[in-house]
């Protein structure tokens, strides 16, 4: 079943329409790619999912509610989850804390007065810390991680978050071919327990980690299929023309 | 910056108090105990502004607001006992008099009782912080625009207070107070009472204030200073937050408020002025705005060297002179305030035994 559908959805920014009557749906434990070249409408249309955008029109349908006009959190907490192109971790904040804040299934302000850092929950963190490769650099603040740390860390909030649908924008950006391969098997072991929606650029993650790619081509769908499928497409290779098709992007 | 265990903190914490409960034994000139009462409330006032400006990152220019409401508080419940000494059993207070006022306003009644006063020294600033911030934070205003929105509520405030002389005596404020009476104890400014009573708040701030910095909520109002839009995807209802930070700090600066009514025996509408509200920030600043020990020593320290400097004849013209040079070198030379100077005492390397810890300990940079 459908876990997130969006239906005839059209955001405008003054004017400039972003998104137009994109409609896309996506399965329970599926981890979808979201392709498309520079201006296609791919952030835009995570930021309508997330609560960050409002539509013009349209509706976004998550698990079966309608979270069209929610705000962010309420969203969250249902059980979305973003990252964002430009990492965004709180840097002043060790990796550990990080990853409490991003521990969020109780999120009352007077609930958490009384919560304090125990040992149940740090055992979940170590966990997690070692499952993207963080676990030395638990004590360590934030800003002083590598570029590619940094995405990890991302991830694991994430997961830490515990969303079911999971989305991210470029987690491969400014990644060694190494870190991206780690990426990649990451992914594969989040597929089924969570939904995920990549967006990315690189083709040979996508090969590695996709089922399905969507493809979006001035704020619509273009295209949906296999890497295949997509890769002998003449539309998407007319979208793409002059960088040589997707697998040239 | 090094990081400290919560067990250090807590040992930090409570020989500051401690010493701060030792005064007494040792000076007995109750003018200087009066004094440095008066510092330690600024000091209360000052760790409160810590929670909201240094941990959930709301510079909140109108802090004297719930100060100077708290002390307002306590005021007018002093001033109605002060009624059959000073006008007679059915009177009215002096400056009502003066003002051709005829009855007690219904806002001035319930101060009759000391617990309804005490209440509403901490209740009103809460409540006026609650509302400001449900509007502000809800409207998701932030930085400078929250500072600009505090800095003005703190003007009107000031304003009505001044101008409804007949009801807050003006200009002149409230002055001719009796003591508080409380169990038994007589709170006179210059009584060692008042003093341990101040000290013993400021403590019981200190570690309140330890106690909701190191919950979740602490943690989280971090995290909402560092990246309050990342914080909203992870679930969390940021304005509570904020709204939540914005409210405590009132409610403690409003406490401080009543305490200052206590040892200057009176209230003014200077305790609510521009000029007060931003030597909070101030204090703040130079003492450690992060750390909630920091803001309260800086609190003490600045306000105690402006005492004796402008005690001096010698600097008696150019004291704001060496405050303005003090607040320079320290915003320039350590920017996490006085208390970071901590980190220069080298206690605690031999517990670096291995080469490996200790080299993580280097690379680890977090409060």
């Amino acid at each position: 079943m459908a876990i997130l559908e969006m239906r005839d959805i059209t955001v405008e920014f003054s004017g400039f329409v972003a998104v137009s009557g994109l409609s896309l749906g996506v399965q329970q434990g599926e981890l979808r790619c979201l392709i498309g070249p520079n201006g296609a409408g791919k952030t835009t249309a995570l930021d309508v999912i997330c609560g960050k955008t409002r539509p013009a029109s349209g509706h976004v349908m998550f698990d079966g509610a309608d979270i069209t006009q929610m705000e962010e959190h309420h969203i969250a907490r249902l059980g979305v989850g973003r990252k964002f192109q430009v990492p965004s971790v709180f840097r002043e904040l060790t990796v550990r804390q990080n990853l409490e804040v991003a521990l969020s299934r109780s999120p009352g302000v007077i609930g958490n007065l009384f919560r304090f850092s125990r040992s149940s929950a740090a055992e979940q963190l170590d966990k997690l810390a070692e499952l993207v490769g963080l676990d030395e650099a638990l004590d360590a603040a934030a800003g002083t991680l590598a570029h590619g740390q940094v995405q990890w860390l991302e991830i694991a909030l994430l997961v830490a978050q515990d969303a079911r649908l999971i989305l991210m924008d470029e987690p491969t950006a400014g990644m060694t071919a190494h870190e991206t391969q780690k990426t990649a098997e990451l992914f594969m072991r989040l597929k089924g327990r969570h939904t995920l929606i990549v967006v990315e650029h690189d083709m040979a993650f996508i090969k590695e980690i996709s089922d399905v790619i969507s493809v979006m081509h001035q704020g619509r769908l273009l295209a949906e299929g296999t890497v295949p499928e997509i890769e002998a497409n003449e539309q998407v290779r007319a979208a793409y023309l002059g960088s040589g098709g997707i697998s040239g992007a | 910056m090094r990081t400290y265990p919560l067990w250090a903190k807590l040992l930090g914490y409570g020989v500051f108090c401690l010493v701060l409960l030792a005064v007494p034994l040792f000076i007995s000139d109750d003018y200087l105990l009066n004094k440095f009462a008066r510092y330690l409330v600024f000091g209360i006032v000052a760790l409160a502004l810590s929670i909201s400006w240094g941990y959930a990152g709301i510079l909140n220019l109108g802090q004297a607001v719930s100060f100077g409401l708290g002390s307002y508080c306590m005021a007018m419940a002093l001033k109605l006992r002060t009624i059959p000494i000073q006008t007679g059993a059915e009177g009215l207070p002096d400056f009502m008099v003066w003002n051709n006022v005829k009855s007690l306003p219904w806002f001035w009644v319930p101060f009759h009782s000391y617990a309804f006063a005490i209440a509403a020294g901490v209740l009103v600033p809460v409540i006026l912080a609650f509302l400001l911030g449900s509007f502000v934070f809800r409207a998701r205003v932030t930085g400078v625009y929250v500072a600009i929105i505090t800095l003005a509520l703190l003007v009107v405030v000031n304003l009505v207070i001044i101008d409804r002389q007949r009801y807050t005596g003006g200009f002149n404020g409230l002055t001719d107070l009796e003591p508080l009476e409380l169990f038994g104890v007589t709170f006179d400014p210059y009584a060692v009472a008042t003093y341990y009573l101040i000290a013993i708040s400021l403590a019981v701030a200190l570690f309140l204030g330890l106690a909701v910095v190191h919950s979740k909520t602490g943690l989280v109002m971090q995290a909402i200073r560092a990246d309050e839009t990342r914080v909203r995807y992870f679930g969390y209802d940021v304005a509570a937050y904020q709204t939540f930070a914005l409210c405590l700090s009132a409610g403690i600066a409003g406490f401080a408020g009543m305490l200052y009514t206590l040892v200057m025996a009176f209230a003014s509408p200077t305790f609510l002025a521009v000029p007060i509200s931003l030597s909070i920030v101030i204090w703040c600043a130079v003492g450690g705005r992060t750390s909630l020990l920091g803001s309260a020593l800086g609190a003490i320290v600045v306000t105690g060297v402006q005492g004796s400097l402008s005690d001096t004849p010698a600097f008696l013209e150019t004291w704001t002179l060496i405050m303005g040079v003090l607040f320079i070198v320290v915003v320039l030379f350590l920017p996490r305030g006085l208390i970071s100077l901590i980190d220069l005492v080298p206690f605690g390397r031999r517990t670096d035994a291995t080469p490996a810890r200790a080299a993580r300990r280097g690379r680890v940079s977090v409060r």
